[in-house]
């Protein structure tokens, strides 16, 4: 291995654009190759250089990454191979790409122990989850199929949600032959047996399994039956993920259901989602099981269901714990939500009606092109409008207009006003504002009973 | 406040237990125990590195000693809290008596818990001075024993690699052959990561031993370049 790594200092060439670089120092190294820090013209990037056992074992490696470059990047969230590089004088291959910003986390973090473990609020990991959705309807819209999704190759950005991804290096065409049969416990059953190779269809399969764990921080199958495993040896892992399959919140069948004092928290966090995204989940690890476009979740499907949720999320008063509104709860009077955790009363918020869709007004609540702009679905990026306090009087919420337009606002008595930039509206029950490409009516909160 | 955390939920993730059984026989003494503590050293930063590229699995280490008799030298103990203490050596190879010490640990109540396939990683330089067979019977006759995944590691000319392979007893899967110090520190560095890693890596298709045995460093050059 040694003998394969470059110098820094080297000088390079990339293929296509006939530029020049200058590698720079490691940054590690990994399975296929090892990542280098490199400069072009005092530009900061990074090269990754396959290890010549790769090269040779992965003939197809060279054609993949030129064709990737030809295709160009399918989303900005891909840090997609820029050109090929070359090093005169020297054997192998490698390909350049942008540097990811070390603001980015690895999505793994989600699950370590701590101090290493990243703890976003729900509407954070929705966003996550949403992100990701995007991206890869996006690559696999081009015809493209990623093979290998997993935890290793996503990285996060704690605090907005915002996601990079890496590792790169097995995107194909959909429907060649794959270079690797995936990551344990990300793979479809069918590839775990052995039966099918990754394609686009097992690319939603593994992306399914990814949100489920970055809303729950566990495995969707890893119920009653996994639990129950003591030694999980070969043969075990081919039953749990391979030959027998089963989804621990599959309604109809119990038999690898959460283990009572053991997956409470799952039982909670699953609780706590909105129906919508549990009906996808469902669907995902029960028909979805098995190959074929029947049970697989598409993004566009997992893309609406997330962005509804992410609008509905709200804390418990008394423990903090968030929910989707519409999230499973015991109490039988729909105008009463309790608190999936504590048991609390959880007094409905204000929202804000935009047609089919509804808008959680918490304090603190933004609003982006996705809610107020139709033509501009799931763009989120700077906020437009967000839910503030009244500086006198914190009981008061208004919303603020952060838009450079003025809105117009009209309350059920007929009076109106305008809300320029930078002004805020106080939110009360009717009240019907038009923010120039959408309109919008507020729905009042419910204050506590008691 | 959002996800209440997994650990104090009552959540626990796997575990993979990691064996470390080391020769400490007189053949041992100087250089070479000096290498080897030296190694070991070296290996637990990446060992801990490798175990938190896995955060869903909880990686422990016991190490176990043997020369006249076997004892433990570390009880089981996270990865990220192990301090080396040097081992010292003198005294008889009783590889035998290691592994029957080793088999009574690898049972579901020497290893509680939802465990992974243990790992065991032997160490040694010379030749068993006991009855290695019966300790390798009674190894493959504990519930875990036949299921861990068995490494070794033979240093220098004079390691019994029959046994050590017959410990392994795995067709594709050769002893790891030590000729000097730094291809010991890469040795012992590759057999106490790779296993780890290979919980989370891309699956090639092969069974884990078959995967390990393929990327196993390559055998290094002959005896007499021995530099101790
Ligand atoms: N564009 C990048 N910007 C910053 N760091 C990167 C970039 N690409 C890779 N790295 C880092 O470099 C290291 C090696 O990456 P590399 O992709 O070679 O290996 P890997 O992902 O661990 O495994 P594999 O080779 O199997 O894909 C990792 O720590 C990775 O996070
Ligand atoms: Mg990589």
């Amino acid at each position: 291995m040694a003998v394969s790594q470059l110098r820094e200092g080297t000088p390079f060439r990339l293929r296509a654009s006939g530029l020049a670089g200058t590698v720079g120092a490691l940054i590690g190294a990994g399975g296929q190759g090892a990542a280098y820090h490199a400069s072009i013209g005092g530009k900061p990037f990074v090269l990754k250089w396959y290890h010549p056992h790769v090269l040779e074992a992965d003939t197809r490696l060279p054609g993949r990454i030129a064709r990737a470059v030809e295709r160009g990047s399918p989303d900005p969230r891909f840090l997609w191979p820029i050109d090929l590089v070359e090093v005169s004088g020297r054997e192998g291959l490698g390909h350049l790409m942008a540097l990811r910003p070390p603001r980015f986390r690895g999505l793994r973090d989600l699950i370590a122990a701590p101090p290493a473990r990243i703890d976003p609020p729900l509407v954070v990991r929705a966003r996550t989850c949403l992100s990701l959705a995007e991206s890869f309807l996006h690559l696999h819209a081009k015809g493209l199929c990623y093979q290998d999704i997993n935890f290793g190759a996503v990285f996060i950005e704690p605090s907005s949600g915002e996601i990079c991804i890496c590792d790169n290096d097995n995107v194909d065409v959909n429907g060649a032959p794959a270079s690797v049969y995936g990551t344990k416990k990300f793979m479809a059953p069918e590839i775990v047996r052995g039966e099918r190779m990754p394609d686009a269809g097992t690319d939603l399969y593994s992306m399914a399994v990814m949100f489920f764990y970055v809303l729950h921080a566990w495995h969707p199958l890893e119920g009653r039956a996994e639990y129950e495993v003591a030694l999980m040896d070969a043969e075990e892992e081919m039953r749990l993920y391979g030959t027998q399959p089963r989804f621990m919140f599959d309604p109809a069948d119990a038999s690898n259901g959460p283990v009572a004092g053991f997956h409470d928290a799952i039982v909670r966090r699953w609780r706590s989602l909105s129906e919508g995204v549990r009906r996808l989940f469902v669907q995902a690890f029960t028909a979805g099981l098995r190959p074929g476009p029947a049970g697989r979740v598409i993004e566009t499907q997992w893309r609406a269901a997330l962005a509804r949720m992410a609008d509905s999320i709200l804390a418990c008063p008394a423990c903090g714990y968030e929910h989707a509104l519409d999230a499973e709860d015991a109490d039988p009077d729909p105008r009463r939500f309790a608190c999936v955790a504590c048991g609390a009363e959880v007094p409905l918020p204000p929202r804000l009606l935009l047609g089919r869709d509804a808008v959680v007004l918490c304090q603190g609540a933004q609003l982006h092109a996705h809610h107020l702009d139709p033509a501009r679905p799931f763009v989120y990026g700077e906020p437009l409008a967000r839910v503030e306090a009244h500086p006198a009087d914190p009981a008061v919420t208004g919303l603020r207009n952060l838009t450079a337009d003025t809105w117009t606002s009209r309350l059920p008595d007929g009076t109106g006003a305008a809300v320029p930039p930078g002004r805020t509206i106080r939110l009360v029950d009717g009240l019907e504002v038009d923010f120039g490409r959408r309109r919008g009516t507020v729905a009042a909160g419910q204050s506590p009973t008691r | 406040m959002t996800l209440p955390d997994i650990e104090t939920a009552g959540l626990s993730h796997r575990q993979l237990n990691f064996f470390l059984v080391v020769d400490c026989s007189g053949s041992m003494a100087g250089d070479k125990m000096a290498s080897l503590n030296y190694a070991l050293r070296a290996a637990l930063p990446a060992m801990r590195e490798a175990a938190a590229d896995n955060p869903e699995t909880r990686v422990m280490v016991r190490v176990l000693r043997f020369s006249t008799g076997a004892a433990w030298h570390v009880e089981p103990t996270p990865v990220e809290a192990v301090e080396w203490g040097d081992l010292q050596a003198d005294g008889e190879t009783h590889m035998g008596a290691a592994l029957s010490l080793l088999a009574g640990a690898l049972t579901p109540e020497g290893m509680p818990g939802r465990q992974l396939p243990p790992v065991v990683v032997l160490v040694s330089d010379g030749q068993p001075t006991d009855t290695f067979e019966d300790g390798l019977a009674r190894l493959m006759a504990s519930p875990y024993g036949r299921k861990a995944i068995r490494i070794a590691i033979a240093i220098g000319a004079d390691a019994d690699l029959d046994v050590l392979t017959r410990f392994i007893g795995h067709p594709e899967f050769r002893p790891l052959q030590a000729h000097n110090a730094e291809s010991l520190v890469n040795r012992i560095k590759w057999a106490t990561t790779a296993p780890v890693r290979s919980v989370s890596t891309p699956v090639t298709g092969a069974t884990p031993m078959e995967r390990l045995a393929q990327e196993a460093p390559a055998a290094p050059p002959p005896a007499d370049a021995m530099v101790w």
